[in-house]
């Protein structure tokens, strides 16, 4: 029996809620099963349910936006499965074989990418005070993942296995090293308008700045050699506060200095 | 304060559930969750700017497989909510006291991978009693077990969150009259400081050829432009 549009829209909506029992085990092993019931229900009656619902539940991990793309090729290997077609492809095999290039597809896109991407754009605005940063981070951001797991999840349902091809066509990993490139630039921009803003408010001479990659690029260095995100921010806090400190004696002393 | 702590508490299980469990349409970045909460405490601009400076800081910590970054979300929250509620019971918007709340809280947010580790194990038993009960034909008890899992993410956001809430306000009273002055001096310093350690974690982790190159290129083409402006 074919799956109803309101079934498929059910289990989209249940994709939403996919990672709710991310375990060590199966990670979201639960969740694809949680997510393809209600298909699966239509598909499959009486006896055969229970058997057709616990193939679901061994491990399965990719990136969550991913996800509906590889549900809907599996509802409907499951549709062609039920009607006797001989099947393209195993079902379990098919999902071992997405996973894991889906994962690492999607961690660098949306992830690696897009995310400080969008988070570089928004923090320009938050850094002028405006109080709509957090709104243009989430229309930025949610964007192209919203477009994935809706157009994933309609096209595996259409094209089954061969939704592959989809993803294969749009190139992601071009995309995902695209997309980290101008997460750099920006960030880049982001952080000389924050050096020069600073500079103006204190009236320093602009050149200045330009130092500031020195200590960017040594803590940088220290972030790829392992030593902790806390760790330096710690540190820095620590060095800044202890120089304040110093800088305020000495200039306590030197005005004393003058009265003499 | 407890009103200010109770609506924290609600945004930060909201906030919490975004992060893996539910969603992910990222109202849990610091950059929203933290003008968030405090929009709902009446003063959004402290929440924007402590969102702000905590954004950028653990964003190369990708949630790749089993990695569980450090919990940013709690700890812009929770920073938010001290910020907020330490300022009115001493009288004072100052920011350094919001920086200091912050700091203090930064350190906590390493509670939250803990909480979230010991989540994802106790999942581990939701999915052989869910097996348990496709074995005996009970298939709305085999969902429920799913749903269970929300319960666990929930409480673990709202334990980093309480965490954080009790060191910070056990910790910045203390503090805030011996180190007040010398924050007054290094304040913008320190809010200058923050996302740049963030960019250049980002910049260090990032896997892109020539990353260094593109980013001082851009920053000195930036710096250029806007001193030339």
């Amino acid at each position: 029996m074919a799956v109803t549009r309101i079934t498929r829209i059910h289990v989209w909506l249940r994709l939403m809620l996919l990672q709710a029992s991310w375990n060590f085990e199966r990670l979201q092993g639960l969740g694809f099963f949680f997510a393809i019931l209600p298909a699966l229900k239509k598909i499959y009656a009486g006896k055969d349910l229970p058997q057709a619902a616990q193939k679901h539940l061994s491990y399965f991990n990719t990136h969550p936006y991913l996800t509906p793309s590889v549900v809907g090729a599996v509802i409907k290997l499951e549709e062609e499965q039920a009607a006797g077609l001989e099947a393209e492809f195993p079902i379990n095999d098919f999902k071992e074989m997405v996973a894991a290039p889906y994962a690492a597809i999607g961690d660098a896109l949306f992830w690696g990418g897009l995310r400080p991407l969008a988070a570089g754009v928004a923090l320009f605005f938050a850094a002028k005070g405006i109080l709509w940063a957090p709104l243009i981070f989430l229309l930025f951001y949610n964007l192209a993942p919203t477009w994935f797991r809706l157009a994933g999840y309609v096209r595996g349902y259409r094209q089954g296995i061969h939704s592959v091809e989809f993803m294969q066509r749009h190139r992601l990993p071009d995309w995902a090293i695209h997309t980290k490139e101008a997460a750099v630039v920006v960030l880049a921009g982001l952080s000389a308008f924050l050096v020069f803003q600073h500079l103006q408010q204190h009236q320093l001479p602009s050149w200045l700045g330009l130092f500031t990659l020195l200590p960017m690029i040594l803590l940088g260095l220290f972030a790829r050699k392992g030593i902790s995100t806390l760790l330096l921010t710690l540190l820095t806090a620590i060095v800044i506060l202890v120089t304040s400190l110093f800088w305020t004696d000495l200039a306590g002393w030197l005005e004393t200095y003058k009265g003499y | 304060m407890s009103v200010e702590l109770f609506s924290g508490a609600l945004i930060a299980l909201l906030c919490g559930l975004d992060r893996t469990a539910a969603f992910q349409v990222m109202i849990s970045r610091p950059l929203v969750a933290g003008p968030l909460v405090a929009w709902v405490l009446g003063e959004p601009l402290i929440g924007l700017q402590l969102g702000m400076l905590v954004e950028l800081l653990w964003l190369a910590r990708l949630p790749v497989g089993a990695a569980i970054p450090p919990d940013d979300t709690q700890v812009a929250i929770a920073g938010t909510v001290l910020a907020v509620s330490l300022g009115r019971v001493l009288e004072t918007s100052a920011i350094e006291l919001q920086l200091l709340c912050l700091l203090v809280a930064l350190p906590f947010g390493k509670f939250g991978q803990f909480f979230d580790r010991f989540a994802r194990q106790y999942n581990i038993r939701l999915v052989h009693q869910a097996e348990a009960a496709l074995l005996e034909g009970q298939l709305r008890k085999a969902e429920w077990q799913h749903l269970r899992g929300l319960l666990t993410f929930a409480l673990a956001a709202v334990g980093t969150y309480a965490v954080i809430i009790g060191g910070g306000l056990l910790v910045v009273p203390v503090l805030w009259p011996l180190i007040e002055k010398s924050l007054v001096h290094s304040v913008s310093w320190l809010q200058l400081a923050l996302p740049l350690v963030g960019v250049a974690v980002i910049l260090g982790t990032i896997n892109v050829s020539r990353a260094l190159t593109l980013f001082c290129a851009s920053f000195g083409m930036a710096f250029l432009l806007m001193w030339l402006v």
